[in-house]
């Protein structure tokens, strides 16, 4: 395949995405925030968002920058975070074959967890690669977008909003907002629980080893309860939020 | 610190986005490791919220009423367990914190 872009599905795409971006902006702004109280400069705590590109990896480098931790602890928790990424790179995968490299590494760089979800649907649905690869790109450039602008929000607010406010509490709210629709199932239940024992039992760990620690339990829990339960392996792939 | 840590945490995260678009298209992913992946939110998750909500200070475990943190997170859950609704429970749980402070005052 020559060429993978189709503009009205570019643009269908990114108008498709614009009401996504409302659950986005505040996570966008705590990472804004939390970046510059754990001692980033502006500059930097721009370029994080621009890079990194996730929620989940940023605030956490954020809390354990802010907490002393070494690099090499800081890294390997965000590693941790990011394995979610696999699950969507690899439902993603059959369907990009005949894409060609630039634009794989397209996709790849804006697979986040909002993209994944408004797309993975139109892949598996319709045999149009060239419309839906632009559909993609189209929703993960606004994603991007609005992400840098929350960020730059939060940069800005991080020096304004008084300490009082307790606003780096939205952090664990953000989460939970992801976390709590989960807990429907048995075996996320169970996950939880483990993980939550561990965290808080592990916490004397050194280095603040105690999150890889306690997320790795949760996930051996995860899977020894779909063993007894007899989940299927095969069970669809579906994002997190 | 900071720019390397933006760079090799950038370049972990594009790695994971790449991984199978780009090495395994025609391999399947094992079982075991598409088992245990769909657990990675809901353990990574509570690994980072519940230590931020349980505890007072570092090394400080309060589990009792008196934590306005743990009383809000858990409104806010509650809600968020309901409604799936992300903005409806960073609302909750802000005013819950706030109204519980003012109330302990």
């Amino acid at each position: 395949m020559r060429t993978h872009f189709s503009r009205p599905a570019f643009i269908e795409g990114a108008r498709d995405m614009l009401p996504m971006t409302v659950g986005l902006i505040p996570f966008g702004i705590v990472c804004g925030v939390g970046a510059i109280s754990a001692g980033a400069s502006p500059v930097a705590a721009l370029a994080m968002s621009m890079i990194v590109f996730s929620g989940a990896a940023q605030i956490i480098a954020a809390q354990l920058l802010a907490a002393g931790a070494p690099l090499a602890v800081i890294v390997l928790s965000c590693f941790v975070v990011s394995l979610r990424f696999l699950m969507y790179s690899a439902a993603m995968a059959p369907y990009l074959k005949p894409v060609d490299q630039r634009w794989r590494h397209l996709v790849a760089f804006l697979l986040t967890d909002q993209a994944f979800a408004s797309a993975i649907r139109r892949f598996r649905e319709s045999p149009d690669l060239r419309a839906n690869v632009s559909y993609f790109v189209g929703g993960g450039a606004v994603l991007w977008l609005a992400w840098q602008i929350a960020t730059i929000a939060g940069i800005l607010a991080g020096a304004v909003i008084p300490a009082s406010w307790q606003l780096e509490f939205v952090v664990p709210l953000c989460f939970l907002a992801i976390l709590a629709p989960l807990l429907h199932e048995r075996a996320a239940v169970i996950v939880f629980a483990t993980a939550a024992i561990a965290a808080i039992a592990l916490d004397a760990m050194p280095m603040r080893l105690s999150m890889i620690c306690a997320g790795l339990a949760g996930i051996v829990a995860g899977v020894v309860a779909d063993r007894i339960f007899g989940r299927s392996a095969t069970a669809e792939v579906e994002p997190g939020n | 610190m900071i720019w390397s840590l933006i760079f090799i945490v950038g370049a972990i995260n594009f790695a994971a986005r790449l991984s199978f678009i780009a090495l395994f298209a025609r391999r399947e992913m094992p079982p075991l490791l598409a088992r245990a992946l769909r657990h990675v939110p809901a353990a990574m998750l509570t690994a980072i919220v519940v230590p931020a909500i349980v505890f007072a200070a570092p090394g400080a475990l309060r589990l009792d009423a008196g934590n306005v943190k743990l009383i809000a997170a858990l409104v806010a859950g509650v809600v968020a367990w309901r409604w799936r609704n992300t903005l409806l429970t960073i609302g909750v749980g802000m005013v819950a914190l706030w109204l519980l402070q003012w109330l302990m005052r």
